[in-house]
């Protein structure tokens, strides 16, 4: 992770605004750069000790801690059991996917929705090779999972992990577990897993949060218009991206709670 | 039925009236709904404008005479499955712009459908517009503006073919819904902020929110 040119963009490549802080980003980075580099430290003995990375509860507290970047994707990968649904479908089954034909209408709005997927991102640029990957593994999805086939948002949690993971196929299996293992039905044809847990929410915050509520209620704002992405696109696009990267280590852990989890504490923080 | 009231302005007396509406965009995913709010409030136009997750929020304020129009836009998405959330999101609105692409018959025959679930389930006397967008793609049209035309005049729609990209009649749709908008009623002052209430049902009928 670098911290000593500061570029146009961050090292995710995402863009940084024109009236970004760079003199408060440094001040922060001095600070964090400690805790990467003792969260890197506490990952290299978790990696002798607990090489598989099975789980249990003391590796359940270091995930909560931060997993470092460079690790991620195998770290996502073991925590998350994409090991137990590969055993399942035989280590095959993405390329068997990438030519099985889909549905016509899905494959028109992937193809719309790819370039419009992180447009701001400069490894995302019209006809990148992200691009043209992200698009493979929308269909292939879509092919192995026809009862969600593609749902907007499925291409912003993609990829994201592609930027994180650089590997298609690893992209693919995380998409995967999220989806069928992680997360209740948010991505289903009538989304409704989204609608029960926006109402789980809005009760939620209510009782933790009555000013809150009475707030929203006020401006008769239903919560669907703002809580909806959260869910469906975990915080991508909504929370700045290290932050997001920390709730899905949990999330590839813990499951979907965690995305509760997540705004209670940062209604607490405000 | 929500409707809205708002405080008494103390004095009586009426300011420069501004008048507050809910505007809802729907239409089929890719028809341009969030550019052509992203031209009406900010201006500006993205070649890959980003999709749409749940809705989105802004407000724009135009200004006819002496009354200022300000609009609460909630842009929607589009695909066919985020239909389930949409009532939440239309539920209230005074206006509605329903949006297709020219160049593309399906999302017309979307359209109609929302036209008819908007007149069937939304807020009785929602002002209904139909926006053919994609205007500066001409030449790969394939709903014939008199089609379009014939019915939005027999389902009472304002109608205006727009172009987010060029601008063309953007801005002329808001404020043609605006015109058509009822502004009858002045009860409060500017930056008082406006108390919202749930009625039983009682007035079922538009009301326009003015301050």
């Amino acid at each position: 992770m670098s911290t000593s040119t500061f570029s146009k963009s961050d090292e995710y490549g995402f863009e940084r605004p024109d009236d970004f802080d760079y003199v408060e980003y440094e001040k922060f980075m001095s600070v964090y750069l400690t805790v990467l580099t003792k969260c890197s430290m506490r990952w290299s003995r978790l990696l002798v000790t607990n090489p598989q990375l099975k789980r249990n509860a003391q590796l359940k507290k270091i995930v909560r801690k931060g997993i470092p970047l460079t690790l991620r994707a195998q770290a996502w990968t073991s925590i998350s059991g994409v090991q137990k649904l590969k055993d399942k479908y035989g280590p095959n089954l993405y390329k068997r996917m990438l030519n099985k034909p889909i549905n016509e209408d899905i494959r028109n709005i992937i193809t719309v929705d790819v370039p419009r997927t992180y447009p701001d991102n400069i490894y995302f640029h019209p006809n990148s090779e992200n691009q043209k990957t992200l698009f493979r593994i929308l269909c292939a999805f879509a092919a192995c999972n026809p009862d969600v086939g593609y749902c907007q948002g499925l291409n912003y949690i993609a990829g994201l992990l592609l930027l994180v993971t650089k590997n298609e196929e690893t992209c693919f299996w995380l998409l995967r577990v999220l989806v069928e293992n992680k997360l209740p039905d948010y991505y289903s044809k009538t989304m409704d897993g989204v609608i029960v847990d926006i109402e789980v929410f809005s009760r939620l915050v209510k009782k933790k949060f009555p000013e809150v509520s009475q707030h929203m209620n006020n401006l008769e704002m239903p919560w669907a218009l703002i809580a909806t992405k959260w869910f469906i696109c975990l915080f991508s696009e909504v929370l700045p991206i290290e932050t997001t990267l920390r709730v899905w280590d949990c999330l590839f852990y813990e499951g979907s709670k965690v995305i509760f989890q997540s705004w209670f504490d940062v209604g607490e923080i405000l | 039925m929500a409707n809205r009231a708002v405080p008494q302005r103390p004095n009586g007396q009426t300011p420069g009236k501004i008048c507050q509406f809910k505007l809802v965009l729907l239409g089929e995913s890719s028809v341009g709904k969030s550019s052509l709010v992203l031209r009406f409030v900010k201006g500006q136009f993205h070649e890959y404008q980003e999709s749409t997750i749940g809705a989105a929020f802004l407000t724009q304020t135009i200004h006819l005479n002496d009354v200022a129009v300000k609009f609460e836009i909630w842009d929607t998405a589009g695909q066919e499955r985020y239909h389930s959330l949409a009532p939440m999101y239309y539920r209230g609105a005074q206006a509605a712009i329903v949006v297709y692409d020219i160049t593309n018959q399906d999302t017309f025959e979307r359209a109609k459908n929302w036209v008819k679930e908007l007149q069937r389930q939304a807020t009785p006397g929602i002002v209904i517009a139909l926006a053919g967008n994609k205007l500066d793609l001409n030449t790969m049209r394939s709903v014939q503006t008199d089609e379009s035309q014939t019915y939005a005049y027999e389902n009472g729609l304002l109608f205006m073919e727009t172009s987010a990209k060029t601008s063309a009649n953007v801005t002329e749709i808001f404020k043609a819904i605006a015109e058509k908008l009822p502004k009858n009623e002045t009860t409060s002052t500017a930056g008082q902020g406006r108390r919202l209430v749930e009625s039983e049902g009682a007035n079922k009928s538009l009301s326009s929110c003015c301050k």
